[in-house]
């Protein structure tokens, strides 16, 4: 039999709110990421209102972001977002240019296993990853 | 300092915020990874770009930090 000492089981307001806010917000990049980065790119002192802005602003981006892609896709004739998308997405945005291309992006910004993903690189036993 | 910044995002957060955003939008099973890597790159691309106006605009204002007007103004360019 239970014994009537055993606690009972808490309520999990928390966990209720917590879904609620998530609800609300939509997902997100974590803030701290977020903060992280923009402070090594910033290369000096950041007031602590900026970030506030700059989490905005980011939550913008991909607003767009998706909406633009959206439209590629659209246009396209397809339902699924592809590489070639993202390629015109940042050349849309002048990020990919003649003088920039996007490999050069990758190696300047990815952190390497993310950069091994993306770009073909011959191993040993003549293959090449990734082999999509 | 620069390998001390975690610069990996979570695929998963990644792909929800697309997902929420248009729901009816896939992302090729394949380039699944290669997708949401590019999302992230095209994201650092963005905040290094906001971070390096909203720089400029503090020195225009010979202000040692930035600060959020800054950041305002480098985003409405942005």
């Amino acid at each position: 039999p239970r014994s009537p000492l055993k606690p009972v089981q808490p309520p999990k307001p928390a966990g209720a709110s917590q879904r609620k806010t998530q609800k609300t917000r939509g997902a997100a990049l974590p803030s701290s990421l977020i903060k992280c980065i923009f402070k090594h790119y910033a290369k000096m002192p950041v007031a602590r209102e900026t970030y506030r802005i700059v989490e905005k602003s980011s939550e913008k981006y991909f607003k767009q972001l998706c909406c633009d892609l959206e439209a590629y896709v659209n246009h396209a004739g397809r339902k699924t977002v592809e590489m070639a998308d993202l390629e015109l997405l940042m050349r849309r945005q002048r990020v990919v240019t003649d003088k920039m291309p996007l490999r050069v992006l990758i190696e300047r910004y990815l952190p390497l296993e993310y950069r091994k993903l993306l770009i073909p690189v011959a191993t040993s036993g003549n293959k090449v990853i990734p082999s999509n | 300092k620069r390998s001390s910044m975690k610069r990996t995002a979570s695929r998963n957060t990644l792909r929800k915020i697309i997902k929420t955003q248009k729901p009816q939008l896939r992302i090729a099973a394949n380039a699944d990874l290669l997708v949401r890597c590019a999302v992230h790159l095209s994201f650092l691309v963005f905040l290094n770009r906001l971070a390096e106006e909203a720089r400029t605009n503090a020195f225009e204002h010979r202000s040692k930090t930035i600060k959020a007007e800054h950041a305002i103004a480098a985003a409405k360019v942005i």
